[in-house]
Parts: C-alpha cells; sequence; structure tokens
C-alpha cells in the first residue's frame, strides 16, 4: 500500500518532468528578449528595491512568534545532543539570532554568516576553542587544579589539535558546550565539501552544539550518511517564515539590472580611486579617446603610449604596460584585435556609463 | 564583487550600526555564557525561562496548564528534572545497545586478536635486531619473506560503512585493552591532497599523543624502541578501504612492507563489497606485500534482531514506543536508510521527544529503573502531576474510577505488569519464529498493534488481567482473532510451533519456561506441559534427543507420531492463549503515555526533512502558513496579496523546463496590478499587459517598484535553488530546477 504510494510520487515525478520538457517543446518557445521590457534606470531599481513594501508583516511577525513557543523544546534538544537544522521559505537569520539570545543565555553563542562568500573554517574553530576556554575559566570553581597545563596559543595549533580540544575529555561536565550558529550553512561560502567535513567535525565535537539554517532545497546532498548520522545528527525543523532574504540576497545580482552597466561603473570608479593619479589619468585619456572615436574598436597601444607621454603620465612602455595589467586585472580594460591587426584598448562600458563614470573620478 | 554589495548594505534600512557589521561579518561571538555567578544568572535565567515558558500558554490554551503550574512551584529545573530523566533512559538504552553490539562481535574480535598475536610472533620469529640496527634510521630488509605485511580483511557485509565505524572503533578499544598499540585511521586520512603525509602524521598523533610537525617514519621507529612498546604489536586500523585513495594507500603498505621488523605493523581493513576490493585498488606488487586473513562480521539483521530485543522488548529502560512509532521506525530502516545507526538516532529523537513533550515522563526515570524517586517528593509538583495524569486520555477512556494517588499508582503498577506480561509472550513467539525468518522488527511492530488487540477485546480492555483464569479451551475458537489470521507473523509463528519436532519442541518449551519464569500462571501450565511430555512420551522423546537417527523399529512409529501430534497442539494452543489473554500493547493499557511515544508525525518531521518538498509547498501555499485573511479567499486563482515570490513560482508552474524572463516578468506584473488598477481606474484596465505597459508609462514609480520587487523575488527563488540563473548561451531564460513535489 505505502509502496504503491512511493512508486506513484516517483512516477509523478518523472511525470511532471517530462511534460515541463514537453511544454517547451510543444509550445512555441517565446522568443520575446529581457530587454523589450521597458527597463527602469539601475539606480532607480536599486532604490526601489531597498523601499519594497512589505507584504503580509503582521502576519510574520505572529508567524515567527509563533516559534517562539517552541524555543524550550529546541534548547532541549540541543542538550540532548542533537543538533537543530531549520528549514523553510523565508530568511531565518533574525529568528535564528533570537533564540540564540533569549533561550541560549547560559551558553557561549558564535554565530557564522554562511552566505558570505568567503568564510576562514580555521579561524573558526580558533575563535570557538578560545570562547569554550573563556567559559571553562569563569566556570571554574578551583581555577587552577584541574586546568591542562599552560599551553601554546590556539591560533599556533593544528586543525587536529583543535578539534581535539574542542571534543576534550579535559572537561569533564557534560551540559557544557559553545552553540555555533550557522546561517546558511549550504552558502556560497561553506558549500564545498573540505568546508563542510570540517563543519562535520565541529559539530561531531562533545563541547559543541550546532544551529544551522538551510535555504536551498538540494542542501542535504552536501552530506553522507557518516555526517549526517554520526557527526551533526540533525533534527530537522520546518520553519518556514516568509521573511525577506535581505542580508542573504545582498550578493546576488538584480536579474533585471540591464547590461550591469552601472554596477560595473561604480565598482570601476571605487577600483580606479584606489590607483595612483597617472593611472587614472592614463585611464581617463583612454576613457576620452573611446567616447570620441564611437565606433572605433579601441585605442591603439601606440597611440596610448604617444598620449601618455606627452602628458608625462609615463617614462616608458614598462610603466604603461603595468597599468594596463592592473586595468586588465579589473577587467577595467579588454583587448581585441583592430581591423589592421594591431592590438588595441577598450573599456567595456557603454558610452553614458563611460561619462558618468568619468564625471566621477573628475570630482 | 564585494563593492556593490557594501553599497545595497548601506541602502538597506541600517537596524543599528553594530548588527550590520555583523551581517558582514564572516563570523562573531554572539554572547558568551552569561557567567554563573549567583544573583546574575538567578535573574537572568528566570527571565528567559518566563518569558519561553509562559509564552506557549498563552498562545495555545489546549497547552496542559498544569505543567506550568509545576514549573513555576517546582524547583527551578522542571525542565532540569526531565533532562535528568532523559539522560538516565538514554545511557541505559546506549549501553545496551554497545553490549549488545560488542556481545554480538565478541567472537570476531577474539578471533581477530589471536590472529594478531599469531601474526606478531611470526613477524618476532625473522629475529631480533641488533641495538645498532634497531637504533639506525632506515629499514633493514633481511629477505623478501620478512617484508610480508600481515593484514587482517574484515568483511562487514554491509553497503554503509556507518555502522561500522563504531565496529572498528570498539575493535580497537579491544585490542588495546588486550596491549596492543592500536591506531585508528579513517578513509579522510588516506586522501590523495594530503599523500603520505597525511596518514603518517594522524599515526604519529595517535600513537605519540604529543603533537609533532614532522611526519617521519623513522620518528615512530624510535617510539616503538624506546617506549618499552618492544613486546606488543602494532595495529593500524583502516576502516573502509574502498573509500581510500589507492595510491596513498599503495605508498602506505609499500613503506610500512619495509619497516616490518622495526615497526611490526598488523593491518586491519574494513572491507564493505567482496574480496576484490584490495585487488581492485592496489596494484600488483603492493598485493605481494600483504599476508591477507579473513574475518566476517555478523550481518545487520541479526545486529538489529539483538538492538530490538534488548532495548524494544526487553525495555531496558521502561520506554517503548506505539505501534505506528514502530511501523514508521521498521519503514524508515528498511526502505529509507537501513543502517543501524540511522535507526538508533529515530529510537534517541523518539526519546528525547517523549521526555520533552510529555511532562509526566519524568516518572520513567523512578519508576522503571527503580532507582531514588527524589523529583518526585515535591508535593506541590506532585499534585500538577496527578492532575495531568488524570487528564490523560487513556485515564479517561478506562473510567478508572477515584482520582487519587492510590488509584495513580495502582494504574502504574498494573502497567507495569501488562509490560511485563507482554515482553515474556513476544520473546516466546520471537524463540518460536526463529529459525523461520521472522524478524523480531516486524514481530515487534504486530505485537505493538492495537487494533489487532481490542477489535477482540473491545469491552474488556480495562480489566487487563481478570480474565485469564479461565482456560483457553473455555474461549471462542482461536482461529477468529484477528491477530490469528492467516499470514500474520504471529500466526505464523503458532504454526511453527505445530510443525515442530518433539526434540526441538521440548527445547522451545524449556526456553519458554526460562522466560515466563516471572509470570506463575504461565510459567504453572508450561511446567504441566513439559512434565505432560516426560510422562506420556518420555521414553520416545528421551530416546527421539539422544540418538534421533536410530530409532527403535520395534514401537509403533505411527503411535509416537500421534502423541507428539497432541504435545504440538497443546504448546500451539498454549502459546495461542498467552497471545490473547497476556500481550496487551501499551496502548491499551491506561497510563501508557507515560512511557509509550506516540507522536509519529513529529518524529517523521524531525528525522526526515524533506526541504525540496517542503520549501515548494510553502511557496505554492504560502497562505496556508501565513494565515492571512486576504490571500486565502480564493481556492486557486493568484491574488496580487500573496507573497511576491510566492506568486511568481506558482506562475513558474505554468512553464516548461526554461522560463522566458520577458513573459515571466510580464505575467507577474499583471497579476500583481490587477489589484491596484482594480482599485484605482478599473475601467481602464485592459486584460493584455502589453497594452497597459503603454498607458502605464506615466506611473514610473510603479513600474520601477514592480521590476524591483519582480528581481527581488527572482532571486529569493534563486536563493532556494528552485530556479538557475540566465546563461551566456540563454540570457533570456532561466532554468526550472524542481518539477512536481
Amino acid at each position: 500500500m505505502e509502496l504503491n504510494d512511493g512508486e506513484e510520487e516517483e512516477f509523478g515525478f518523472s511525470r511532471n518532468y517530462f511534460l515541463a520538457k514537453d511544454l517547451a517543446a510543444s509550445g512555441k518557445k517565446s522568443t520575446h528578449k529581457l530587454s523589450d521590457i521597458n527597463l527602469v534606470d539601475e539606480q532607480e531599481l536599486r532604490a526601489a528595491a531597498s523601499n519594497i513594501e512589505p507584504k503580509h508583516e503582521k502576519e510574520i511577525v505572529s508567524l515567527i512568534d509563533s516559534y517562539k513557543s517552541l524555543y524550550s523544546r529546541w534548547v532541549f534538544m540541543l542538550r540532548c545532543g542533537f543538533g537543530l537544522l531549520m528549514y523553510g521559505f523565508g530568511s531565518k537569520k533574525a529568528l535564528l539570532e533570537d533564540f540564540a539570545s533569549t533561550a541560549l543565555t547560559e551558553y557561549s553563542v558564535v554565530v557564522i554568516n554562511g552566505y558570505l562568500q568567503s568564510i576562514n573554517i580555521k579561524q573558526v574553530v580558533i575563535t570557538l576553542a578560545e570562547v569554550l576556554w573563556n567559559q571553562c575559566k569563569s566556570k571554574r570553581k578551583t581555577p587552577s587544579r584541574n586546568l591542562p597545563r599552560a599551553q601554546q596559543p590556539f591560533n599556533s595549533r593544528s586543525m587536529d589539535d583543535l578539534f581535539a580540544f574542542l571534543d576534550g575529555s579535559e572537561l569533564k561536565e557534560n551540559d557544557y558546550f559553545v552553540c555555533v550558529v550557522i546561517h546558511n550553512i549550504d552558502g556560497p561560502g561553506l558549500r564545498d565539501s573540505e568546508t563542510q567535513q570540517h563543519l562535520g567535525r565541529i559539530a561531531s565535537c562533545s563541547h559543541i552544539r550546532m544551529i544551522a539554517s538551510i535555504d536551498h532545497v538540494n542542501a542535504p546532498l552536501l552530506w553522507d550518511k557518516k555526517m549526517v548520522h554520526t557527526q551533526f545528527n540533525w533534527h530537522w525543523y520546518h520553519v518556514p517564515t516568509f521573511a525577506p532574504y535581505k542580508v542573504e540576497g545582498m550578493f546576488f545580482p538584480l536579474i533585471l539590472a540591464h547590461g550591469s552597466s552601472a554596477q560595473t561603473a561604480k565598482t570601476a570608479a571605487i577600483v580606479l580611486q584606489s590607483l595612483t593619479p597617472n593611472a587614472q589619468s592614463v585611464f581617463k585619456i583612454l576613457a576620452e579617446y573611446q567616447l570620441s572615436h564611437p565606433d572605433e574598436e579601441g585605442m591603439p597601444i601606440d597611440t596610448l603610449y604617444a598620449t601618455s607621454r606627452e602628458r608625462f603620465l609615463v617614462s616608458s612602455q614598462v610603466t604603461l604596460n603595468s597599468h594596463l595589467t592592473e586595468f586588465k586585472d579589473h577587467e577595467l580594460v579588454k583587448t581585441r584585435r583592430h581591423s589592421d591587426g594591431q592590438d588595441c584598448f577598450y573599456i567595456p562600458l557603454a558610452s553614458e556609463a563611460l561619462e558618468k563614470l568619468l564625471s566621477e573620478i573628475n570630482q | 564583487m564585494m563593492a556593490p554589495s557594501a553599497a545595497a548594505a548601506d541602502s538597506s534600512p541600517p537596524s543599528s550600526s553594530e548588527t550590520t557589521e555583523n551581517h558582514l561579518q564572516p563570523f562573531f561571538v554572539l554572547h558568551e555564557a552569561s557567567s554563573r555567578k549567583p544573583e546574575r544568572t538567578s535573574t537572568g535565567t528566570v527571565k528567559t525561562r518566563k518569558k519561553i515558558d509562559f509564552s506557549p500558554s498563552k498562545l495555545k490554551n489546549v497547552e496542559k496548564p498544569d505543567v506550568e503550574i509545576a514549573k513555576e512551584g517546582g524547583d527551578e529545573g522542571y525542565g532540569n528534572l526531565r533532562m535528568d530523566a532523559f539522560e538516565v533512559v538514554w545511557s541505559k538504552i546506549e549501553s545496551t545497545i554497545k553490549d549488545v553490539l560488542r556481545d554480538i562481535n565478541a567472537n570476531v574480535f577474539n578471533e581477530i586478536h589471536q590472529w594478531v598475536r599469531d601474526s606478531f610472533s611470526t613477524i618476532r620469529s625473522f629475529g631480533m635486531l641488533t641495538f645498532r640496527e634497531a637504533t639506525q634510521a632506515f629499514p633493514i630488509v633481511t629477505d623478501a619473506s620478512s617484508k610480508q605485511l600481515f593484514t587482517g580483511l574484515v568483511l562487514t557485509k554491509n553497503m554503509e560503512f556507518v555502522d561500522d565505524l563504531l565496529t572498528f572503533e570498539e575493535l580497537g578499544r579491544h585490542l588495546k585493552s588486550q596491549g596492543c598499540h592500536v591506531a585508528n585511521l579513517s578513509s579522510l586520512d588516506f586522501m590523495a591532497k594530503s599523500g603520505i603525509g597525511g596518514c603518517l602524521r594522524s599515526l604519529l598523533r595517535q600513537f605519540l599523543v604529543a603533537p609533532l610537525d614532522a611526519a617521519d617514519i623513522s620518528i615512530l621507529a624510535s617510539w616503538y624502541r624506546e617506549q618499552g612498546n618492544y613486546n606488543n604489536p602494532v595495529v593500524v586500523i583502516v576502516d573502509d578501504i574502498e573509500r581510500c585513495c589507492g595510491s596513498v594507500l599503495s605508498d602506505f603498505i609499500l613503506m610500512f612492507s619495509e619497516w616490518v621488523l622495526k615497526i611490526p605493523v598488523i593491518l586491519i581493513m574494513g572491507v564493505t563489497t567482496t574480496l576484490d576490493a584490495p585487488r581492485n585498488i592496489l596494484l600488483s606488487n603492493v598485493l605481494q606485500c600483504l599476508c591477507p586473513c579473513m574475518f566476517t562480521l555478523g550481518t545487520p539483521s541479526e545486529r538489529m534482531d539483538a538492538i530490538i530485543e534488548a532495548v524494544l522488548v526487553r525495555q531496558c529502560s521502561g520506554f517503548s514506543i506505539s505501534h505506528k512509532v514502530a511501523v514508521f521506525m521498521r519503514n524508515y530502516f528498511v526502505r529509507q536508510d537501513g543502517t543501524i545507526t540511522s535507526f538508533i538516532r529515530a529510537l534517541k529523537i523518539a526519546c528525547s521527544q517523549h521526555f520533552s513533550m510529555e511532562p509526566l515522563s519524568i516518572i520513567l526515570k523512578g519508576f522503571f529503573l527503580e532507582e531514588d524517586r527524589q523529583g518526585l517528593q515535591d508535593g506541590l509538583l506532585l499534585q500538577a502531576m496527578f492532575k495531568h495524569a488524570f487528564d490523560l486520555p487513556s485515564y479517561g477512556r478506562n473510567k478508572m474510577g477515584e482520582e487519587n494517588v492510590e488509584s495513580f499508582a495502582h494504574c502504574l503498577s498494573e502497567l507495569k505488569r501488562s509490560q511485563t506480561r507482554w515482553r515474556t509472550v513476544v520473546l516466546c513467539l520471537y524463540e518460536a519464529g526463529k529459525g523461520h525468518r521472522i524478524q523480531l522488527l516486524d514481530l515487534l511492530c504486530e505485537a505493538l498493534n492495537p487494533a489487532l488487540y481490542s477489535s477482540r477485546t473491545s469491552g474488556t480492555c480495562t480489566k487487563v488481567d481478570k480474565g485469564h483464569g479461565v482456560s483457553p479451551s473455555n474461549n471462542f475458537p482461536v482461529q477468529q482473532h484477528p491477530i490469528m489470521r492467516k499470514g500474520r507473523l504471529i500466526c505464523q509463528a503458532v504454526q511453527k510451533v505445530r510443525d515442530l519436532p518433539i526434540a526441538q519442541l521440548y527445547k522451545l518449551l524449556k526456553r519458554w519456561e526460562e522466560l515466563t519464569v516471572d509470570i506463575n500462571e504461565i510459567h504453572a501450565k508450561l511446567k504441566e506441559l513439559l512434565y505432560v511430555i516426560k510422562l506420556e512420551n518420555g521414553r520416545s522423546s528421551r530416546q527421539d534427543m539422544a540418538d534421533s537417527s536410530k530409532r527403535p523399529v520395534s514401537r509403533s512409529q505411527l503411535n509416537i507420531e500421534k502423541e507428539s501430534r497432541a504435545v504440538n497442539e497443546k504448546a500451539a494452543s498454549l502459546i495461542e492463549c498467552m497471545v490473547r489473554d497476556h500481550m496487551q500493547p501499551v496502548e491499551c493499557s491506561p497510563l501508557h503515555e507515560i512511557v509509550c511515544f506516540k507522536n509519529v508525525e513529529t518524529l517523521q518531521l524531525a528525522l526526515i526533512g524533506d526541504p525540496r518538498r517542503r520549501i515548494q509547498i510553502d511557496l505554492l501555499e504560502s497562505y496556508k502558513i501565513l494565515r492571512c485573511s486576504c490571500c486565502s479567499r480564493s481556492g486557486h486563482s493568484l491574488l496580487p496579496s500573496l507573497h511576491d515570490t510566492s506568486i511568481l513560482y506558482n506562475l513558474a508552474q505554468e512553464h516548461g523546463d526554461h522560463i522566458n524572463l520577458h513573459d515571466w516578468y510580464q505575467s507577474f506584473k499583471s497579476k500583481v496590478c490587477s489589484s491596484r488598477s482594480k482599485g484605482k481606474h478599473k475601467s481602464k484596465q485592459s486584460p493584455l499587459p502589453k497594452k497597459r505597459k503603454d498607458m502605464n508609462e506615466p506611473d514610473k514609480p510603479c513600474e520601477a517598484s514592480i521590476q524591483a520587487r519582480f528581481c527581488k523575488a527572482v532571486t529569493e527563488l534563486q536563493i532556494t535553488g528552485l530556479i538557475r540563473m540566465p546563461t551566456k548561451r540563454r540570457p533570456d531564460f532561466v532554468q526550472r530546477v524542481a518539477f512536481g513535489l
């Protein structure tokens, strides 16, 4: 009976997939372009994006509030040795931090923002060890006796030593742990398998409890059975909040930001401002040339060199090349082959964006 | 890349500069543990506790208000009481499981240990080293045979190696206790990335304890020489060779085969598939260095049966599970995961949920483990508990009469008694079915089924043990019991009893006699039956047992058969009677809520998170979760008041595997605008989005905000992984990822 249900479900899966494929194949594929939409200016879009009028604010607040009644159970589960894994649509950042700061006051809490691009896991482990160390020191009644001998500082120890400390048998008490809150354990900064292995080892330490959130539907694929059953030991909680992914979505480009020109102009300005005045001026020469010769492929390197030398911006081809390398590294400038075979440089920005950029760096 | 994001962060309404800062920190310390100085903690914790504990009662009035009284009146940690109870109960279960597994593995472990000793003496027999030889920092090789590395291949018979992690840990501990130097390496130590240095370092860490930077095998050699370790072998256990990097493992083996005279290493490797595994991952010259020996662990189902018997049938802790939970856990084991580790995990979740949800669960600790009952001394707490107990549905259903302490205590002891009986009968059935492919887990599910039991007794359920004085023959025919229906395991087990040859039946009855020692009535009947066998079939049965091959032909064969058949029939009807009268599932007893975990839904939710399905349902039916008044009105049509992402995902369902962004946006826009225009200029509204776009041209800010909302919704879908962003090749399409729930 139940087996049939399972089969049915699986069948439904494949059927849906092929239906969708079919739909794409049979119905003439829409040829509309994104550019057919009357896209508003990017800045306006960004301004609007930051002022979106929230829907169902009241309901969301009461939904999140309703989870407060579960806090004591969550703590209980943590103390039983499980890791809490929160999922469901909506940002769970505020929820988790509220939980941590109201219900976990007895324990130290370290928060990891997994939605960020890069996270140094070793630093995290060092911090955890330090926090745990402080916690022991402050809680121990007879401070000197049982403490292990003076140790080398945590930041010069190896990962294995740190894990051994966190798993430590040195600290006898059972109910004695540091909580790690991980927003988006499936986030870009934590997604690779090595980091997940490290997180698994952190979670399996006896003095660590983990509270994590996932947002990606395929997040469980990050873990094998060993990690799931013996390390993370997840207790799943479905806690949709429908709260906007404000911080988590910060690093995603807006899909309707057209050609992302304004965005790159802004980045370009920031990069340029960090360069030397001479380098900026070389860039300006290139930009002015491009604006005055809109139809050409770009500025030949000889011309650029000559003009820069005239204005005493560079003394040799070598200096110019170093500037150009810098530009290229930041994707401010690209090369392409001129029709007569010569390499020439151009700035990959639209004229308006370029003008804006010029006015910005001229300020 | 960081620049635009920083800008975006600035533009978002800053709650406070500090928190915004924290959003962009890769990690930070939210707070350190509040120190437990008396005055500070008491205020601190009480505050939070109130906050936590009282909100639920306000939100849902149904949630047992007495518990709150208990919390307030009792000592500061009612929660702590439950926690303690959980810890006691679970540690009992856990240690029981460990013992069971250790017993199962004991034979293999001893075998392995013997082999290790033999191998070690073989290595020794190659000759002792001179002092000079021993202190040199390079290996010595005398002849080819001394380069052999003794290798034990342990067949785990398990596709999933999780279950074996514990086994190998135990093996390590066992060998250590016998004086060997043991290091456990996992496949993670044999990764191509860290190379041979990785596993050496791990070995040094485990043997030398003190951390070392240099990974050099000569350090290991000098450690072995110096520490007076000379009389014991060095055992290296690798839990799963199939997950190791072949080249690293090869290097490892080659290296140690050179050093084997100085460091008598004996390898033990776990193999999950077949004996071909080493041949598949190692080169032939490496294989030549190995001198293999094979061991086999017990099968998962053997282990499973043993665990079930110890934990759920014998109930080492008093904690039990309901029929539904048992069925769920069986299905989870059989279909979903198949590892004992996950089964134990499920059991632990069930157990902890029981203690977190059932206020009276704390009784388990004292009552069933027969330990001190300190927790119950508190008068107020006790009262609140009784109040709660008498409100339990099973108590009310059975109309137990007066609500006082005595009846409560009586109920509890009845519960305990009926549990003992139930356990005995199940074990008897299991004994009968042993060797006939009747798995204890399946049997358990059937034995726990209250429907099978109460459909027969409907009214008598309450009078638990009053009726068993009646002899079974006076009852209605056995075959009519639902529990005895054909195809059921219990029925099969009983049938097995009927078919047993007399010698085995005798053994079985003897076994039953041991099992039923606590239940006088059954025990007496069994004694009687055994006596009858002895008396009536005395000679023949004894002869049968003595040597079944040399049956005396002189006696009438037929007669014996007839008589033994009669005995079989008696035994069968005895077990039937036991099933009928004594195998009362826990759910039929009053107050069973105290010991029995029933909430299969929460267990399932906690155990199997299904984000793929759930997140989609969240989006498709957001109004059900938000419970707003505005969106739930219409059945299937999308209302503009829905959550934006929800609208967008609903719209995405209408597309194929690729979604044209333009079309998607237009339909989103028309959906979102439909109410706006309804309110303002209804007459102007045109069903075609294209046209309206032209009309609404002056309405620019609206356009911008719609586009912004669209962007935000797309980003949120991207975060959930439900769509994939446009590629260079198809810049105007996003790709759908999930089809159907």
